[in-house]
């Protein structure tokens, strides 16, 4: 019996990586899933992967009136949302004697606030009952050189996590975090200008995990749908790691 | 219904609450499951009640000739291991001024010592990317009174699960905690006076927990299976907090 027959689900950030693995996953488990990114042709080429039960709305989560268009289609096509999986997210490495303010506020406008707009607008369709994943970042308790703004931004979440507990509990809502260690995702080539620099990029990511490799993102979308569904029913304000024991190090 | 299916698994303290609902489910999922307790009466009823692919085996966790037995059964039934769940636990109310020796050695030798004896005697038969489970309590993460050293002993097994996550890598075993909240068994009704007793204490519980209810054993159960199984397989050295939010808030 499929796990979310007759769900509705958001995942932003669902156009490549664990937002796309997961959104795939969701929609294997019978779940109708749309998906949300900033560029349009990737999002379609993601909504052709996954081929049935999904839709794509082109959407930056740090515009609100992008959220207010998103909400406004999902309340008039479905009415509600059962799981918000909010996974959009961006890295911008920045040694801190260099930081711009513009790159600071950008990291912080997209994964911190975006994330929280992102949660307060999906509020009013929100399923009591529901659940609310959110990611964070093995960075968010590491010191990784260059990391000053998105390491903060993910701790910034993994806070949200619990005071959003408190403020939901009525509502019977879940909310967790995920914090993966380094996924073989696109955000390495973020990350790296050339081909080389991103192989060379996940080379030294693998060689800092215990297990000797990076994630896949489907591992991550596993993890999101046991906190999604009513197996993790009892679980709630945690967070996650799935980092291949990077954080026993 | 097939998530552990193949798989081989040993469950101490699998008779009841926790680790008799983690039997159930496992079982239920397609695993061979071993159960190790003390009391036959209890064995015989915990295998009646599961019907097939389960076997009791009698036996102190805290002799390590009776965990010697143990695995010797497993080896001479022809098998290996994927899962071990590590979940008997000693605990007791005492406050810091009343604690004798003898009652400090009870919880450090059941709950630390004897985890790891149990974990040590079943590597000959692990294979390879099996999945170590270790029950600890939300009691080693917060102050509660009466609680000095069985807190102090289940703190050990978050830190076994980091060293060990870093000495098993290169085999793929996965060492991770759960940690449930205070939990609904009939130990509550046993312990107290009245149904009108019973009901106050539940209350009491709840009051502390954002999801307003205590666990069902059942929910720990899941929680385990998500760490047995495959769906897990880039998560080690971490806990999993199944507590309703309450460590959260």
């Amino acid at each position: 019996m499929p796990k979310f027959q007759e769900k509705v689900a958001l995942v932003t950030g669902g156009s490549s990586g664990m937002g796309l693995a997961t959104a795939k996953r969701f929609v294997e488990e019978g779940a109708f899933v749309y998906i949300s990114g900033r560029r349009q042709l990737e999002l379609d080429k993601a909504v052709s992967l996954i081929g049935r039960s999904v839709a794509g709305v082109q959407g930056d989560v740090s515009k609100l009136a992008d959220l207010d268009r998103l909400y406004a289609r999902i309340a008039s096509e479905k009415g509600k949302i059962d799981i918000l999986f909010a996974g959009a997210g961006i890295v911008d490495p920045q040694p801190l004697a260099e930081t711009t303010e513009e790159s600071f506020d950008k990291v912080f406008a997209i994964n911190t606030r975006g994330l929280a707009s992102t949660v307060k607008k999906a509020l009013p369709l929100l399923n009591d009952g529901g659940a609310i994943i959110v990611i964070t970042s093995i960075a968010e308790n590491k010191g990784i050189p260059g990391f000053t703004a998105y390491s903060a931004t993910k701790a910034a979440v993994r806070s949200f996590v619990r005071t959003w507990t408190a403020e939901l509990k009525d509502r019977r809502i879940r909310v967790n975090a995920i914090s993966p260690g380094p996924i073989d995702t696109p955000i390495v080539e973020q990350q790296a200008p050339t081909k080389e620099g991103a192989d060379q990029a996940r080379a030294q990511f693998a060689a800092a995990v215990p297990f000797g490799r990076l994630g896949r993102p489907e591992e991550i979308a596993s993890a999101a749908l046991f906190l999604a569904s009513d197996e993790a029913s009892f679980v709630a304000g945690v967070d996650l790691p799935v980092d291949g024991g990077m954080s026993a190090l | 219904m097939s998530r552990l299916r193949d798989k081989i698994a040993v469950i101490t303290g699998g008779t009841s609450g926790i680790g008799l609902a983690a039997a159930q489910r496992f079982a239920a999922e397609g695993a061979f499951v071993y159960v190790f307790a003390r009391r036959q009466e209890e064995l015989g009823k915990t295998v009646a009640s599961i019907g097939r692919n389960v076997t009791g085996v009698q036996g102190d966790v805290r002799k390590l000739e009776d965990l010697e037995k143990l695995y010797a059964r497993i080896a001479s039934d022809g098998r290996k291991l994927d899962v071990v769940v590590a979940n008997v636990g000693a605990v007791n109310s005492v406050k810091l001024a009343d604690v004798s020796l003898e009652s400090f050695n009870h919880n450090f030798d059941t709950n630390a010592r004897v985890v790891l004896f149990t974990v040590q005697k079943s590597l000959p038969l692990l294979n390879n990317g099996a999945s170590i489970i270790l029950t600890s309590t939300i009691a080693s993460l917060r102050g509660f009174p009466g609680r000095s050293a069985y807190a102090a002993s289940k703190t050990a097994l978050r830190s076994y699960a980091r060293t060990w996550t870093m000495e098993l890598k290169d085999r793929g075993i996965r060492v991770n905690t759960i940690t449930p909240g205070p939990c609904d068994t009939p130990l509550i009704d046993a312990e107290t006076k009245s149904p009108e007793e019973a009901a106050a204490v539940r209350a009491k519980h709840a009051a502390n927990i954002p999801l307003g209810r205590m666990a069902r054993p059942e929910e720990i159960a899941a929680a385990m299976l998500f760490l047995a199984s495959d769906e897990s397989s880039f998560v080690s050295g971490s806990e999993l907090l199944v507590d309703g939010g309450m460590c959260s808030v």
